[in-house]
């Protein structure tokens, strides 16, 4: 019943109606009610994404009972700030890398034509890998790059010990090549169609007004990948930013990421009094999320006004 | 010299021969279409002139240099494609001085240059417009002026016409013939619409499966068409017996003679099209069945015809 | 483009999917050959392979257990976002079309709100005045139809442009169709593709979700992998990599019934993923 009284009050053409209308369809609304079908919504984003995110910031900034300074202040400070950056360092290179090598991937797998399978193939697959995550992609690289991991091994018999070499699979090069396996497919995900969006007409203009293959890439082929480049950089880089379960599994939650951090305040495995560090950690994360995602909305912005 | 030349270039797709032998020269200045259906081989024989595919025989003279080889961005030959070929993160401005900006020209001339090109194509204060905020026949415009702004050799243009409504283009079609006649740039034209074809042109070239049927001025392929393909493909025809033979005679030469007993034609009034000036009136032949089309002075036409009446029809005495 | 040869790309090709099987295969390799891999070599390369482990994992009650509370939740977290997101995503193309932006806006806010800060949010607002909310499994449910809310609106918000909405209902309704009838004779049918496209993903989602599980300390499948790996790793491994195998074969589902729909609905735009 709620659904009809949607549908019938939307009904904004009076010539539109039939013979068969209800009480609510004759009552017109003014426009400034319109948005009344979208309370649901917003109530439901309310209660359970808004209030619990606007509560951390409450609950981070409230006086603490032992400490002189909020802990706000203390969450970038000391081992939590080299966390911090620890974090996001980790979220930019494999965001980088992962711009780099999915773009890559994306130019070349399009440049196979032969196969048609293939193409589906590759995009079925990154569909898959870029959704994977969590337990079983930690299982996969433990199984191959951990200590006792089949690679390992493998390397170890060309006379490489990764160990020796100061590689773990929970350090920071080691969470790096994990999170590429679905930063790379994410990234192929979003270029393929920025490429397919790149019209011959276009090169074949630059190419009849004098441009060289170098020139048109540019000047007209990257200028119009930059959104699809931009917004993915900062789709990556929050995907990094905001993973846990790999670097949770990976590191038997001995990482140094923000999110395995958090963790340990919830638990309350830390000293009493100390509570809302977690809910600082957790809000100067929606923080700089909240930076990032802004970009990434402002990003597309413009390259909608390009489609039309 | 020609301008430009096509001597002897096939190319062939797999088993589908797309282009045979085709030789045209173009003068100095002048304006051909290659007309034809679709698949005939007119936008392949452009486009390897621009350097867009390769051909597999053949040479093509550019004055007097053979340009086969030469890579696109090096032939200098402006092209205008069916649509959307204007760079959408570019005003209107820096589409037109595109060409200029990667030739190396400074910013001051080359800006004063867009503008003048500009200036031309009449869309003088639309420079600093996105090229999605203007209408489909304004960006061909655009693309017109971005073409000419460099000076090229030769104007190719792929279908420009066919993404605009009517009455555009007319318009753009006006402009193209315009812009042609004012710089004196050679121009090759590639449709599939005649009527387009026909106003346009200094001469027409038209190809059916890869291969030339006829070259010719609009009126010499209107009137003389070559081939029984020209002949239907240009304008529309009725085909009529005659003796044992059958004549092609064009809807407009033939003349309605309604008490003309002894009319080399008779038959049936079918149906009745006003269409302004004219009026076609469709007529099922008495003796074998075919239908005939009649173009007629729409003052003409009197209430002896009408549909079901029987009339007469000769072919017009010049 | 076409002034590189084809050579570079092949090459890059393949060394991106010895990148990505690698791991699979060492996994499988770990989940179903009873030999560490230190005594591994060459003349034992194919013995003593077995799904074992896997078996034993499968009939264990606590898998089961967590199986099932998974799918529960997943029915639920479907349910819930298409019983909310339907009608707003047909509302805000019906009747208050300037509000699209701000609802494609807030549909991307759970990504601005990382799965671990959310949960701690959720401890420090729900905890204190509703924790027998938090008690229950179901109290997942509504938290993962927020994860899930970017790619559902966007699924759908495609597919309604394709429709034409606005004359598809007037049709219907000149034809004398109740609202109720447009509803369900008219758009639901039309929307088919989104809807599963949608659902699928957001099994995945729930299937695969560690985060909030963990936290809120429910006992899903994932959680049950996680702890599974320190008592039978090898049955732990075998499941992940069933459970890979399944999302895969999910995923070339909605590709499918993408495929088939794409003749009458243009769904060149559902791009698969979570991609918003």
């Amino acid at each position: 019943m709620a659904r009809t009284g949607i549908l019938s009050l939307g009904q904004s053409d009076p010539k539109g109606g039939s013979h068969t209308r209800t009480p609510l369809q004759r009552f017109q609304l003014p426009v400034k009610f319109k948005p009344i079908g979208l309370v649901p919504f917003f109530g439901f984003v309310g209660l359970f994404l808004v209030w619990p995110a606007i509560s951390l910031f409450r609950l981070a900034i409230q006086p603490t009972k032992n400490s002189d300074i909020s802990a706000m202040r203390e969450a970038i400070t000391g081992d939590y700030l080299d966390s911090f950056i620890y974090t996001i360092k980790l979220s930019l290179l494999t965001a980088l890398l992962g711009v780099l090598l999915g773009s890559l991937l994306a130019a070349s797998v399009l440049r196979i034509e032969r196969p048609k399978w293939f193409r589906n193939f590759m995009t079925s697959f990154a569909g898959v890998a870029a959704n994977l995550g969590g337990i079983p992609l930690a299982f996969a690289f433990i199984a191959a790059l951990g200590t006792q991991g089949l690679i390992t091994k493998m390397i170890d018999y060309f006379g490489v010990n990764l160990s020796d070499a100061g590689f773990r699979i929970s350090n920071f090069a080691g969470i790096t090549i994990v999170y590429l396996y679905f930063q790379i497919p994410l990234m192929f995900l979003i270029m393929v169609p920025a490429f397919n969006g790149l019209r011959a007409s276009w090169s074949e203009s630059a190419a009849s007004l004098g441009a060289a293959p170098w020139q048109y890439w540019r000047y007209v082929g990257l200028p119009l990948l930059t959104p699809a480049l931009l917004g993915g950089f900062l789709l990556l880089f929050s995907n990094a930013f905001s993973a846990y379960a790999t670097a949770y599994a990976l590191s038997s939650g001995g990482a140094r990421l923000v999110p395995v951090q958090i963790r340990f305040f919830l638990q309350g495995n830390t000293i009493t009094g100390k509570d809302n560090l977690g809910y600082a950690l957790a809000a100067w994360m929606i923080i700089i999320m909240l930076i990032t995602m802004t970009g990434y909305l402002f990003v597309r912005r413009r390259a909608e006004k390009w489609q039309q | 010299m020609s301008a430009l030349e096509f001597v002897n270039v096939s190319k062939s797709f797999g088993d589908v021969n797309a282009l045979s032998n085709f030789t045209i020269a173009l003068e100095q200045g002048e304006l051909v279409s290659l007309l034809g259906p679709s698949g005939c081989g007119k936008t392949t024989a452009l486009r390897i002139a621009a350097g867009f595919e390769t051909s597999d025989t053949g040479s093509i003279l550019l004055g007097s240099t053979n340009i086969i080889g030469l890579p696109a961005h090096q032939r200098r030959m402006g092209m205008v494609f069916q649509s959307y070929s204007l760079f959408p993160h570019l005003n209107i401005r820096d589409n037109v001085a595109f060409g200029l900006k990667v030739g190396g020209v400074p910013g001051d001339v080359r800006k004063k240059r867009a503008e003048e090109m500009l200036d031309l194509v009449r869309l003088s204060d639309l420079g600093h417009r996105m090229p999605h905020q203007i209408s489909g026949g304004q960006q061909q415009r655009v693309a017109l002026a971005r073409a000419l702004a460099t000076e090229p050799h030769v104007l190719l243009l792929d279908e420009p016409l066919s993404a605009l409504d009517a009455k555009i283009r007319v318009e753009v079609r006006d402009e193209i013939r315009r812009l042609n006649r004012d710089l004196g740039v050679t121009t090759m034209f590639v449709t599939h619409d005649q009527d387009e074809a026909m106003s346009i042109s200094d001469r027409i070239c038209v190809m059916d499966n890869g291969v030339i049927e006829q070259i010719g001025s609009p009126r010499n392929v209107y009137n003389n068409p070559a081939t029984s393909f020209v002949a239907h493909f240009v304008g529309s025809i009725n085909s009529l017996p005659r003796g044992n033979t059958r004549v092609l005679i064009r809807p407009e030469n033939l003349v309605l003679a309604t008490h003309d007993e002894s009319a080399q034609w008779r038959g049936a009034v079918t149906d009745i099209t006003f269409v302004g000036a004219f009026t076609k009136i469709a007529v099922v032949l008495d003796n074998d069945k075919s239908s005939v089309s009649v173009l007629a002075i729409s003052s003409q036409i009197d209430h002896n015809i009408a549909i079901g009446k029987n009339i007469g029809i000769n072919e017009e005495i010049r | 483009m076409k002034f590189v040869g084809k050579i570079w790309p092949r090459l890059y090709i393949a060394i991106a999917i010895v990148f990505f099987a690698a791991p699979l295969l060492s996994m499988a390799r770990f989940a179903f050959q009873r030999i560490p891999v230190i005594s591994l070599g060459k003349d034992n390369l194919f013995k003593r392979w077995t799904i074992d482990g896997l078996l034993t994992t499968l009939r264990d009650p606590e898998f089961a257990h967590s199986l099932s509370v998974s799918l529960k939740v997943a029915f639920f977290t479907v349910l819930v976002l298409l019983f909310l997101m339907v009608p707003t995503t047909l509302w805000v193309h019906l009747s208050a079309p300037r509000w699209r932006g701000v609802v494609e806006t807030v549909t991307i806010l759970p990504y601005v709100v990382p799965p671990i800060a959310l949960v701690v949010g959720v401890s420090g607002t729900y905890r204190s005045i509703a924790p027998w909310f938090l008690a229950s499994n179901y109290s997942l449910v509504p938290f993962y139809a927020i994860l899930a809310m970017p790619f559902t609106f966007r699924s759908l918000d495609v597919g309604i442009k394709a429709l034409d909405l606005r004359t598809l209902v007037d049709a219907a309704k000149s034809l004398g169709a109740s609202s109720g009838r447009v509803m369900w004779n008219v758009l639901l049918p039309n929307l088919r593709t989104s809807l599963i496209n949608a659902a699928f993903l957001t099994i995945t989602v729930v299937l695969g979700e560690f985060t909030i599980a963990s936290l809120l300390l429910k006992r899903t499948l994932p959680m049950y992998m996680a702890q599974a790996q320190g008592s039978e790793p090898q049955g732990a491994l075998g499941l992940g990599l069933l459970i890979l195998v399944l999302t895969t074969i999910l995923f070339t589902l909605v590709s499918i019934i993408r495929k088939k729909d794409s003749t009458n609905i243009n769904a060149k735009n559902i791009n698969s993923g979570m991609v918003p």
